[in-house]
């Protein structure tokens, strides 16, 4: 097709960059974090063979299980309502209502807020004296709640905040697939006489289908790696009872330097996030045929 | 069809204005708890709004934290993130869209498999890597993890692919070279995907925390999201200056933005469609 057709090496030079930086800082980290994972690594002290050691020990670590069932808390608490809740906003600013431009902005923009931001604000919203949501409860007669800081409340509360921040993100996806649907089909289901929610369950969102697997997903692989907002609303507590799996690889990887064991920590973290979207992948794919 | 306007249908836009000012409101609370003198807010009157409305927390937090240079260091390093980004991403999604090479479909699948990555793996042999590089504690620990972006080369392969090759045919037929057709005919042509690229890899710099807290140890070189966090571990209960800092934190984002809202919602949907 070209003159003297050099192809092949063009194609090898153009991709040398992003390779160089791929292979140094993806691969090369991703295989070598593996390794160290059969180590006994303090930074200071040098690498021991421990064989499978570090894993073992985890499964006997009460920590480990506990972070694990936290971060599970959260994913089973964020999925489904982040899930729905962006539904539910999608359905919003596709509808007629006056107030849809609006909408999409205002649910939109607590995404743009950073995580540190959104935490800071929310740590205040709920601080249990002074805080927003205590001044209301107290006018209407209710005790303060130990939002932040009673082991009873605290995930649900992260996990509100949350909620508050990402659906919007939810909101745009789903959305942007909403709008491919072919407004006739809509039509001809109102000329049926088809009420709302019955075009909702029926049309909407079979044919959005793909997106909400893909959201579904996303959410997951999220919602698992949850560290940032549980560390600066609770630091983990009360009593440990929010510290999410990453937390405790951070703390031990950081706090006490252990790296193989924060890195075999990291890794079965990784293996679950793999096979749930695995699962999910399957279901989904399944449910196309 | 016209949508009669009955008692049902104003109820429902009273709600939705309800819901639309609910969800608005802790942006609104943040802007008036940063303007409160700090002793009216643990004060056992309630105010809604400040009874002595005051800048003083601004004051403070530029006079008496490092909030300006955590603005400049995140500034710096999602700047130089995304543009680094664009320099490498944008030529290995042209070979993959547009030249017929060997290896071409494993090399690919390579890079797509890396979305599946959660980063957070990373983080300890990272750390050792720079450790072992000397360059913990610097900004370019921050910036070269995140460079290699695999969202990005997938965006932009779809993109050129729909670009028709007959365009740079005619060029080749003059001579040209793939280098002189891809800059001078195929990334002009593609600012609309290298938009949306650029806005991801800067939201995902800014963003970023658990890397940066580990590859960060002094305070003055942390960014503005690691920052913040910082400031609620050392000012934990001074509120009016938590939150002055936490929109001092924020406007850079705000005001990006407003000026690339379109692009950025337009980049996520992209991304979600096509992935």
């Amino acid at each position: 097709m070209i003159p003297g057709n050099k192809d092949s090496r063009d194609g090898y030079i153009f991709c040398i960059p992003f390779l160089l930086i791929y292979i140094l800082f993806m691969v090369y980290p991703l295989i070598n974090g593996f390794i160290i994972s059969f180590f006994k690594y303090n930074i200071l002290s040098i690498k021991k063979f421990i064989g499978l050691a570090n894993y073992r020990t985890l499964f006997s670590d009460s920590k480990f299980y506990s972070s694990l069932w936290h971060t599970t808390q959260f994913v089973l608490i964020t999925t489904p309502s982040l899930l729905i809740l962006g539904f539910l906003m999608a359905l919003f600013v596709n509808s007629k209502s006056p107030f849809k431009v609006a909408g999409e902005s205002i649910f939109f923009i607590p995404y743009v807020f950073s995580m540190t931001v959104v935490s800071t604000l929310w740590a205040w919203l709920m601080q249990k004296n002074y805080g927003l949501f205590n001044h209301l409860l107290s006018t209407v007669g209710l005790n303060p709640v130990g939002w932040l800081i009673d082991s009873k409340w605290a995930i649900w509360s992260v996990s509100f905040a949350t909620l508050w921040w990402t659906a919007g993100f939810n909101m745009i996806l789903m959305s942007a697939a909403i709008r491919q649907i072919p407004t006739e089909i809509y039509n001809s289901s109102s000329i049926d006489g088809a009420s709302y929610w019955q075009t909702v369950f029926k049309i909407t969102m079979p044919l959005i289908k793909k997106t909400l697997s893909l959201c579904l997903i996303l959410q997951v692989i999220a919602s698992f790696n949850v560290f940032g907002q549980v560390f600066v609303m609770t630091g983990g507590g009360p009593y440990g009872s929010t510290r999410v799996l990453i937390q405790y690889i951070y703390e031990n990887g950081f706090s006490y330097f252990k790296m193989g064991y924060s890195a075999a920590m990291s890794y079965i973290l990784f293996a679950l996030i793999m096979i749930c979207s695995l699962i999910l992948n399957k279901i989904g794919g399944n449910e196309d045929d | 069809m016209i949508e009669r306007k009955d008692f049902k249908y104003y109820v429902l836009r009273i709600i939705e204005l309800i819901v639309l000012i609910i969800w608005l409101f802790p942006l609104i609370w943040m802007a008036l708890t940063s303007l409160h003198v700090e002793n009216d807010l643990i004060s056992k009157s309630f105010h809604f709004l400040p009874a002595h409305p005051t800048l003083a927390n601004y004051t403070k937090a530029f006079t008496s934290t490092y909030i300006l240079q955590w603005l400049i260091n995140s500034i710096i390093i999602s700047t130089s993130t995304m543009i680094l980004t664009l320099i490498i991403d944008a030529p290995i999604a042209y070979a993959f869209a547009k030249i017929k090479f060997k290896g071409k479909n494993v090399l690919f699948w390579l890079v797509m498999a890396g979305m599946m990555v959660p980063f957070q793996v990373l983080i300890i042999p990272l750390y050792l890597q720079f450790n072992s590089y000397h360059l913990i504690n610097t900004s370019l620990s921050v910036i070269l993890p995140r460079v290699a972006l695999p969202i990005g080369v997938f965006i932009l392969k779809q993109f050129f692919e729909g670009i028709p090759n007959a365009l740079e045919e005619s060029a080749f037929l003059d001579g040209a070279t793939r280098y002189k057709t891809f800059s001078s005919v195929i990334l002009p042509l593609s600012t609309a995907a290298l938009t949306t690229v650029t806005i991801l890899s800067f939201i995902n710099s800014w963003n970023d925390f658990l890397w940066p807290l580990i590859a960060l140890n002094d305070t003055d070189k942390y960014t503005i999201t690691v920052g913040i966090a910082n400031f609620q571990g050392t000012h934990g209960t001074e509120y009016a200056l938590l939150l002055s800092g936490a929109v001092i934190a924020s406007i850079p984002q705000f005001v990006f933005y407003l000026f690339f809202r379109k692009k950025i919602v337009e980049g996520i949907a992209m991304a979600g469609l096509k992935g």
